[in-house]
């Protein structure tokens, strides 16, 4: 294909020349030229490889519906999968051509087009559930993953974008000239309008093509510079260029993305590009219409473009691709290329049109005759032929004689279809026009109102009319417009989708999908097989299922399944086009939710604090919890547990349980409320007393725990887990609104005022005596499971005498900003006793150590307080609290339920592994019979060996059996059922 | 994303509530005896219909208050939202809503595409 330059072009700027890299060779284009162009302008006439069968394929568009011209931008973090037609060139931009090896003209992979015949429709699906499964290893799945795919995914993320919300009342999609009048009409209005439109230069049509030849008796670009201008000064209407509405969801929600860097390299650390999110009243689609293709032999050989596309190269781009094309077209909607390829004083090479004489526009026969153009009506292209690029065509004119036509370029149109994919995707239906065969929006589901031909609306004699009738509702001015057209305005079609070859070959392709390598035959094969079902037949043989989802041919793809089927195509329907409408890249989604913005981290007061004491820090939901303290570098954590531990047992250890969820509850009806919420009886409890407390779900099971603490019969404070406190206290916001809204009670999350401290070990009372020199730490005075309010230094602070590790211990709840001094004045005099921070897992050691369970490890959801063997925590008085009726279901009564026990090695050295299961037989063959499995299980060095909590079936029954652990290394181990306590069973150490 | 008109705040984003399951479910007074079933059936059941639906929310990342709406399933359209102690709308008052044989309406329902 052979280019030229034109002379005139307003939006390329031919004094400034740029130079960019494709497939490591130096080419030169214009400041204004896209990827695509350039190529062109360059005579460059395949851009890639095919998916499937890697054909040359050239360029074949000018636009976002492009299915062949995908690139890799390697100076843009290796962006893949680029529409050549719409990203612009930068000086020094490199780019790749895609899905070739090792080179664009000479790919190994092409060979794939001689294995054709095994690549046809359903192939996949017929692999992997055929007979041939032997196979897909060996042989396919190597071949396929080799050859099959697109671009290669970019190695490096860098990309930033970001994220803006919109709040209008009317949006306008697309600001071509439907647009552009319809944000005319609300110039000065009371209406919030956005106007967005996916080109740097609105105008639509009237710049990409020479339709319209005066408006409003002015130059079409001189209106257009005019009437931007008076949108521009409007103060109620914004303009998003460069933006490309992407999604339409419920109740008129748009998601748009906008390139921040068109025509120049992205800056790194910059923003890219912007997601908008946009929430409107109204939305107005003017999003215009696409050209589809024609199906033919070899309708896939670089030179051939469509009609449209070439038309706007010239007009948009100053090139014409190719001096003389051939025109094949079934429409009118191509006379307009002629009448620009004579204006610049060029002609086609012949002009194909399958209409007959008398359905061809006067004015275009007359522009034909008179510039002696060699015209075929009722005629066809019978196929393409060529070496990597198109060199000719045979034609079966209206004799049915063929003829052969040498050419470089073949301009091809079948038709136009309104662009109704946002309309699909905002839930509208569609109507199939048997007039101008193609589907139009019909019935909107939203405040949607098309205009122009994204409403069908292909000819122009009845522009104003539609605008001022569809906006009448928004009572703004009505519009006069004076249209002149260089062409016939009536769009005429003949039904035309598909050309039957003239000589049958297995490799010569008529295709219906160029990105997927879809050919007509494969339609046909998916009918014949049963898969007459359009959402089927589109699944089976991947039609219209690439990144372009078929934009110039899936309405072909239905015409051909109309007339197999023999039914209309309203009966056969249409495919869902889904968003979003172009690939977008994730980095736009995620936006600044990324990095260490991912997620939000919960850090508590003493963080700073652990972060210089060698803590290795463990995510629990969203909170940072030391897991445990590294002395030096070399300590394992193995090490560092049985070190934190053992000096708990011996001295003293200190907990920060700052992220330990907590709530607050006050009311009159506070203790009822408790009562109805949690297990446990409060009502005997005295004031200044707390209780280790279970919160069921209605179906009985555990879903959290917790310590109480009661200040007054109208004043309580729950803790719960650190995982557990947002659904604990949204469980007791809905009881306390829908099913007890007669009870005065209220509650608030108090998690983040205060910080914890938990300290235990035998020195406690001597630390604490130092540390808070003014309370009285005796056991008399401060017995087990009682709390106290103390001012410490002007700080209100409350300690509560409990303990999860089963020592004498501590919890000091101090308000968040005062607890880092307090902190560290506890370590300074806790110093001499030994105390030492221990972490997250030293406290699970300790804890199982005593049998104490934690919900969510030892606890899955199906497992009652009764399985647990904490009946005694059952308020059984209690006329009612959560889940109590499930407690005597008869599920939840039987004997053989999972049940918590403790798990012991016969012989101490063995070891155990958590999450294995207990079994009966020492020999596994199967099947074997699983009785339940180890919940938790940890080495001790208080004990000098293994031990573990588990869940069994009749477990409380089994105690004092023997059974076996299974190992991970499919074997067993013998173990000892025993009580879930292994340490200071009668709890002396905890109330000492 | 759906726009939900809390009876207390006004209309906000979907991303702000949580869905809380059927509304009008009554829970057994605990003090009374009923059966296993009678429990079980509040406990487990639920109705899932195709179409308008008594639903529970909650905003969640707002005020904090449960509420209730009539919600159609098979458009996602919120047809109307009432405080808890409001009476229900009866069903018969949405007459806006068009249904196919099949029991969901043409347009909107994802299911079609194309005017019948
Ligand atoms: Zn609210």
């Amino acid at each position: 294909m052979k280019s030229i330059n034109l002379k005139e072009n307003q939006f390329i700027q031919f004094h400034q020349k740029i130079s960019f890299k494709f497939d490591g060779v130096k080419y030169f284009g214009y400041k204004g030229d896209t990827i695509a162009s350039a190529l062109l302008r360059n005579n460059i006439s395949i851009v890639g490889r095919s998916f499937k069968y890697h054909r040359p394929r050239g360029i074949y568009t000018c636009g976002i519906e492009e299915p062949n011209a995908l690139v890799q931008i390697i100076s843009e973090y290796s962006e893949p999968n680029t529409r050549a037609t719409i990203k612009k060139i930068y000086e020094g931009m490199e780019i790749e051509s895609q899905n070739r090896w090792p080179s664009l003209e000479n790919d190994f992979g092409s060979i794939n087009n001689l294995f054709s015949p095994i690549f046809t429709a359903g192939f996949y699906y017929k692999t992997f559930m055929g007979p041939h499964k032997k196979f897909w290893k060996n042989l396919y799945e190597p071949l396929i993953r080799r050859a099959a795919g697109l671009g290669k995914p970019p190695k490096d993320f860098k990309g930033i974008s970001n994220h803006i919300h919109h709040n209008v009342d009317i949006t306008i999609i697309g600001g071509g000239l439907n647009g552009l009048l319809a944000a005319k009409s609300f110039i000065n209005s009371n209406y919030d309008v956005l106007l967005i439109d996916f080109e740097e230069q609105l105008g639509g049509i009237i710049n990409n093509s020479n339709k319209i030849s005066s408006i409003d008796n002015k130059e079409p670009k001189d209106w257009l510079k005019e009437t931007i201008q008076e949108i521009e000064d409007s103060k109620n209407i914004k303009i998003l260029k460069n933006t490309l509405v992407t999604t339409y969801n419920y109740i008129n929600h748009l998601i748009a993305i906008e390139d921040r860097f068109v025509g120049s390299k992205p800056i790194e650390g910059k923003v890219n590009s912007t997601l908008h999110k946009i929430r409107t009243g109204h939305t107005i689609l003017c999003n215009g219409h696409i050209e589809r293709f024609l199906s033919f032999q070899n309708n896939d050989l670089p030179g051939i473009m469509l009609s449209s596309s070439f038309e706007k190269y010239m007009c948009r781009y100053g090139l014409a691709p190719s001096k003389e094309p051939v025109i094949f077209s079934n429409n009118s909607n191509s006379n307009s290329l002629v009448y620009s390829l004579i204006k610049a004083g060029l002609k086609p090479k012949a002009y194909i049109d399958s209409r007959s004489g008398e359905e061809i526009e006067p004015n275009l026969f007359d522009l034909i005759r008179k510039n002696d153009v060699p015209l075929y009506t009722n005629s066809q292209i019978k196929g393409a032929f060529g070496n990597k690029k198109i060199e000719k065509i045979l034609v079966e004119d209206s004799s049915g004689a063929l003829n052969e036509i040498k050419c470089d370029c073949l301009c091809l149109s079948g038709g136009i279809n309104p662009d109704v994919h946002l309309f699909t995707q905002s839930k509208g239906l569609l109507d199939w026009d048997e007039k101008d065969l193609t589907y139009k929006p019909s019935k909107p589901f939203q405040p949607t109102i098309t205009l122009g031909s994204a409403s069908g609306q292909f000819n122009f004699d009845n522009l104003n009319s539609d605008i001022n009738e569809k906006l009448k509702t928004f009572k703004v001015k009505k519009l006069d417009v004076k249209l002149e057209l260089n062409t016939n305005a009536k769009y005429n079609i003949e039904k035309l989708w598909e050309v039957s070859p003239q000589k049958k070959s297995l490799w010569a392709k008529s295709f219906i999908d160029l990105q997927n390598d879809v050919t007509t035959k494969d339609i046909r094969q998916a009918i014949t097989e049963g898969f007459d079902r359009i959402e089927h037949l589109k699944r089976y043989t991947t039609n219209s299922m690439g990144t372009d989802q078929g934009k110039i041919s899936s309405i072909n793809a239905l015409g051909i399944v109309s007339d197999l089927l023999d039914k209309k195509v309203n009966e056969v329907g249409t495919t869902i086009y889904r968003p979003p409408y172009a690939p977008l890249s994730f980095s736009a989604i995620a936006g600044r939710n990324c990095y260490e913005f991912y997620d939000p981290e919960r850090k508590s007061p003493i963080h700073n604090w652990h972060l210089k004491n060698g803590a290795i820090f463990e995510d629990v939901g969203q909170w940072k919890r030391p897991w445990y303290f590294q002395i030096n570098k070399d300590e394992s954590m193995h090490d560092a547990v049985q070190r934190e531990s053992k000096n708990v047992r011996e001295n003293a250890g200190i907990l920060d349980g700052s992220t330990l969820g907590k709530i607050e509850i006050k009311g009159e009806d506070a203790l009822e409320f408790m009562n109805l919420i949690y297990t446990n009886s409060f009502t005997k409890m005295k004031q200044g007393s707390a209780r280790y407390a279970l919160m069921l779900g209605e179906d009985g099971m555990v879903k959290d725990d917790g310590i109480i603490c009661k200040i007054s019969d109208q004043h309580f404070i729950a803790t719960t887990t650190t995982g557990g406190a947002a659904t604990v206290l949204g469980c007791m916001e809905e009881y306390a609104q829908t099913e007890w809204p007669n009870l005065k009670v209220f509650m608030n999350s108090i998690t983040e005022q205060y910080a914890t401290f938990n300290i235990s070990g035998p020195k406690t009372r001597e630390i604490m005596k130092k540390a808070f020199p003014n309370i009285n730490f005796s056991n008399e005075e401060f017995p087990f499971m009682t709390f106290q309010f103390h001012e410490f230094n002007g700080v209100p602070i409350r300690i509560l005498r409990a303990s999860f590790t089963g020592e004498l211990g501590y919890e000091i709840y101090i308000p968040s900003n005062s607890a880092p001094k307090i902190w560290d004045n506890i370590q300074s005099f806790g110093k001499e006793f030994g105390l030492a921070p221990y972490g997250t897992e030293a406290m699970h050691l300790l804890r199982a150590e005593k049998g104490y369970i934690i919900v969510g490890q030892d606890t899955d959801g199906s497992i009652t307080p009764i399985d647990l063997g904490l009946s005694w925590m059952i308020g059984k008085s209690k006329k009612d609290f959560l889940g109590k009726r499930s407690l005597t279901r008869s599920d939840t009564i039987r004997e053989d339920r999972k049940q918590l026990v403790g798990i012991i090695p016969s012989n101490k050295a063995d070891k155990l592994e958590e999450g294995q299961h207990i079994i009966l037989d020492k020999e596994i063959k199967s099947p074997v019979p699983m009785l339940g499995h180890i919940t938790s299980c940890y080495y001790s060095s208080t004990l000098g060996h293994d031990f573990a909590l588990a869940v069994i079936k009749n477990g409380h029954s089994m105690i004092g059996t023997k059974a076996y652990a299974s190992t991970s290394s499919m074997s067993t181990t013998g173990v000892d059922i025993v009580k879930p306590v292994f340490y200071d069973a009668d709890n002396k150490r905890l109330v000492s | 994303m759906l726009i939900i008109n809390c009876p207390y705040c006004g209309p906000r984003d979907q991303s702000e509530f949580s869905n809380g399951g059927e509304a009008h479910v009554k829970r057994p007074d605990g003090s009374k005896e009923i059966g296993d079933r009678e429990w079980g059936e509040y406990v487990f059941i639920r109705a899932n219909p195709k179409g308008l639906f008594y639903e529970r929310w909650v905003h969640t990342h707002g005020c904090r208050k449960w509420f209730n709406c009539v919600r159609d399933t098979s458009t996602d359209e919120i047809l109307v939202t009432y405080k808890l102690d409001e009476k229900k709308p009866n069903l018969n008052n949405f007459k806006s809503v068009v249904k196919t044989p099949s029991g969901e309406p043409e347009v909107g329902s994802g299911n079609f595409t194309v005017e019948k």
